[in-house]
């Protein structure tokens, strides 16, 4: 009987809030405040290392205004590059700056807004926590094929990479392969979320992720006694480092500036630095 | 040796058979037990209270109704593109069409019914990509694309269908209406749509089961990972397959895994129901034509 | 035209019922045209999708990249473009698949039709019908929770996402199709040749093994076709649990990518590079597949029709 009752309490408290609710009620946060006149969409696509950032965001945003609309999409970074480029987004996010033909060629205005380090990471379960960049080359060039030849466990390598239009692949082969190979029978997957889900059901696993992503669920592996932390990313003693950009077709409208400058801003900083990256700003 | 040979043969068959049944039994089962505990209001709406979400009024985060809503939405706009010109097409092959051009017809329908999904949705993305450059500069992936390649996509199911419906009909019906003097027109709605109705009705459900599942299609023509309810028809949206698809690769957490189970017992039961409903009017359907040609 | 010569002739009950009928021939002539239309738009979107991929592929053939495209390796960063291993992937997938749904198929269908018991006729083909129901993403999420674990433990030198769990997965999914399509035939056959055999003194597992399993060719042939081409449309399972690396399988367990996968792991590459053109190589191949599929169905069951409608003439 008392049960029943304060589930019928909980469910009128439940109306009453959500019919009380009036668009804007929440917008009381000043960062917030920007978004309160304005309305419409914005479509985002491209770098998967920005996607918990962009949804945390959004959600504030949407909590405010409902008036806004914001879409989340992945991809990758050259997604992000072409979305935005043949105005299929407002903003395409990348993992890496834009190349001067990118610019040139679409007109695109780049916005970075964090640090991330790109770390090799293993399942929590190996060993192994420490490689030089030779070993690591060597790995992903296929060279190097069982655990035990870098002092792990026997057990055969399986090499975990991401797809070409990946801007942490490209920070990764750029500065830590050096451009070399990377052996074709290397599994692909589509973003940092799923390099995470696949490094963190199989022990046997070697991957590359964006350093935010790096919690216990997933080992990152000391590089040449370096260890990845966003810290050492930030202070140089990490090498394999990217900004986080978002970038924009020409100037932004101004709703999609409203939203570059939210995450650039001191509530943006909060919500880079709660998913693991270190806000530029800063 | 033919005993020897039939008792193998028989011994194969229970194989064949107990392997099959085992299969599925083990994928839905471990789907059922992973899938049932996740279905209640936290699945639909996260931690956004129920009410507000279902009448549209406050966005919902970390639940899967946007996905649900989505998906409903993306079946009725292709269902509304596909079912009058499955049905009309269907009726042409069926009565109207004749000879070599009835023989193109067919042939085109069967090489649509083909193609793979991936392809209509290559073709979706092609078109916005083109309609860009010349006529419309602002046409976007979005809703409306997904559900034209979905209806490109069942549209063959039920120009089948409805053909074969209205085939199987018996001629002597076709004949009374018309010696009655209905013009075939008339002859057509009130007579012989009427009683192939249900085998039509079943058509309509089975390839809206198919529009309801399929993911190669969208993931090309504007599906996203989170938009929240879809807001208009050129607009991004998400959907239950995706979302199921999504989580399988991207689940952060174990809480977002079970979702992913969650979701996908959802759809399962969504596409049960729908193929249930279509397995049971079909049925009715042939035993009437089986009894009443007996008849005749 | 009709209402002057109403007005300037007697009205007869002829020319009464001669103008109605002349009416009514209008709106049908009127229907059948929309009809028409209807018709001539849906089987024009096969014309349509051509055209379209025709159109985005063509490039390759202007700008003289076939040889390119249709080359061994895939690496776009050194500029090699070929998608001939995932063609291949697409083939070893498909063949795979098929070489474990198809004796299973089989013996499904045998089962219900004279090698099993009678009774258990209605609910196993029953699960069979509603296995059609059951969304692809769905085997691909079960597959990629329950059976990458299972392949992984057992193969160590594999990461599950392999050749073999996709084949597994994808047997599942193209299964209901061959054992329908065999069905169907052979429920045919058994109305034509039941009684004639029972006479003879053949037992119902006899029947189906000496009488009609040769009768049924053509429907084995056709279910192998369609099914072999289901398996090789596929796109979800095999993105999902296929592993996707861009390479010709060595082993069961090697990771492979499918032309379908392809599309959909590349779609949204810069639209000028030779990597999107590969794309629009790939659907091509894919939609001439499927053509080829088609054309193959119906000789088949032209031949298998004839001695049927043979009968009614």
């Amino acid at each position: 009987m008392r049960n029943s009752r304060n589930g019928l309490m909980a469910i009128i408290f439940m109306l009453v809030l959500s019919l009380g609710t009036a668009p804007g009620a929440w917008a009381q946060d000043s960062q917030l405040q920007r978004f309160q006149n304005l309305e419409g969409t914005i479509d985002i696509a491209g770098g998967t290392a920005h996607i918990p950032v962009m949804k945390d965001a959004a959600e504030q945003i949407m909590k405010a205004n409902p008036k806004i609309r914001l879409t989340v999409a992945g991809g990758g970074s050259g997604v992000g590059v072409q979305k935005v480029g043949e105005g299929l987004v407002n903003i395409g996010n990348t993992g890496r700056a834009l190349t001067p033909a990118e610019v040139a060629k679409y007109g695109l205005k780049t916005f970075p807004f964090a640090v991330d380090g790109v770390a090799v990471a293993v399942n929590p379960k190996n060993p192994v926590g420490a490689l030089t960049s030779q070993q690591v080359r060597d790995i992903f060039a296929g060279k190097i094929k069982n655990w035990q030849e870098v002092g792990g466990t026997s057990a055969p390598i399986h090499l975990f990479t991401r797809d070409e239009a990946s801007g942490t692949r490209e920070t990764f082969w750029k500065k830590l392969l050096k451009k070399g190979p990377i052996d074709a029978k290397a599994n692909i997957v589509a973003s940092n979320g799923a390099m995470k889900m696949a490094l963190a059901q199989d022990p046997q696993a070697i991957g590359y992720l964006g350093i935010g992503f790096v919690d216990q669920k997933v080992k990152g592996i000391k590089l040449d006694g370096a260890e990845p932390t966003q810290e050492n990313a930030k202070n140089g003693s990490y090498p394999v480092t990217r900004l986080l950009y978002m970038n924009t077709k020409g100037e932004p409208q101004p709703l999609v500036k409203a939203f570059i400058d939210y995450i650039k801003g001191p509530e943006g900083a909060k919500i880079i630095q709660k998913h693991g990256f270190i806000p530029t700003s800063k | 040796m033919i005993k020897k040979i039939t008792y193998l043969a028989q011994a194969c068959s229970w194989l064949a058979v107990l392997t099959t049944v085992g299969m599925i039994l083990l994928f839905l089962g471990f789907l059922g037990v992973r899938g049932f505990d996740t279905i209640n209001p936290t699945l639909f709406f996260g931690n956004t209270p129920p009410w507000g979400a279902i009448i549209g009024r406050l966005p919902v985060w970390h639940g899967i109704w946007p996905a649900c809503v989505g998906t409903v939405a993306l079946v009725l706009l292709s269902s509304l593109l596909a079912i009058p010109l499955g049905l009309a097409s269907g009726i042409y092959l069926a009565h109207y069409a004749s000879g070599a051009w009835k023989r193109w017809f067919s042939l085109a329908v069967e090489v649509l019914a083909g193609i793979p999904s991936i392809v209509m949705g290559l073709f979706g993305f092609a078109l916005i990509l083109s309609l860009r450059k010349t006529v419309a500069p602002q046409a976007n992936t979005c809703l409306l694309l997904s559900a034209g390649c979905l209806a490109l996509l069942v549209l063959p199911y039920l120009i089948l269908m409805t053909q074969t419906a209205l085939e199987a009909l018996p001629d002597e019906l076709r004949q009374a209406g018309l010696s009655l003097g209905f013009t075939p027109w008339q002859n057509m709605v009130h007579v012989l749509l009427p009683v192939a109705g249900r085998g039509i009705l079943s058509g309509v459900i089975l390839a809206v089961g198919r529009a309801a599942e399929d993911t190669a299609v969208i993931l090309l023509t504007g599906v996203v990972a989170n938009s929240g309810l879809p807001s208009g028809i050129l607009d991004k949206y998400e959907a239950l397959p995706f979302h199921i698809f999504f989580l399988a690769a991207e689940a952060r957490s174990d809480a977002e895994l079970a979702q992913g189970f969650g979701a996908a017992l959802i759809l399962l039961i969504l596409t049960a129901a729908l193929f249930l409903g279509a397995y049971y009017l079909k049925s009715t359907f042939t035993k009437t034509w089986d009894q009443k040609n007996l008849s005749i | 035209m009709l209402i002057q010569g109403q007005a300037s002739s007697p009205r007869t009950a002829e020319t009464v019922l001669q103008a109605h009928w002349r009416h009514l021939d209008r709106r049908q002539s009127g229907i059948k045209g929309l009809l028409l239309g209807a018709t001539i738009l849906s089987c024009g979107s096969v014309l349509a999708i051509l055209g379209f991929l025709s159109y985005f592929a063509l490039p390759i053939f202007s700008e003289g990249h076939l040889a390119e495209i249709l080359s061994w390796e895939w690496r776009p960063f050194q500029g090699k473009f070929g998608i001939l291993p995932m063609a291949v992937g697409s083939l070893s997938l498909a063949v795979t698949a098929m070489g474990v749904a198809y004796p299973l198929g089989l013996g499904i269908c045998g089962f219900a039709h004279g090698l099993g018991p009678r009774c258990l006729k209605g609910p196993l083909m029953g699960l069979i019908n509603f296995m059609t129901s059951i969304p692809t993403v769905i085997y691909g999420f079960v597959s990629v929770i329950f059976l990458v674990p299972l392949v992984r433990g057992a193969f160590p030198e594999s990461t599950g996402y392999s050749w073999l769990t996709a084949a597994l997965t994808l047997s599942l999914m193209i299964l209901p199709t061959i054992v329908l399509l065999v069905h169907a035939q052979l429920q045919q056959v058994d109305a034509r040749v039941r009684l004639a055999s029972a006479a003879l003194g053949f037992s119902p597992a006899q029947t189906l093994l000496w009488v009609m399993r040769p009768l049924a060719f053509r429907g084995l042939w056709a279910a192998a076709v369609l099914g072999f081409s289901r398996a090789l449309g596929d796109t979800i399972i095999a993105l999902m649990v296929a592993g996707n690396a861009p390479q010709v399988p060595n082993s069961l367990l090697d990771s492979i990518r499918t032309l379908t996968s392809h599309i959909a792991l590349v779609v949204a590459t810069d639209s000028t590079s030779q990597a999107y053109q590969s794309i629009f190589a790939s659907g091509l191949i894919l939609f001439g597949v499927s053509i080829a599929v088609n054309l193959t169905l119906r000789r088949l069951q032209s031949r298998a029709a004839l001695p049927a409608t043979g009968r009614h003439d």
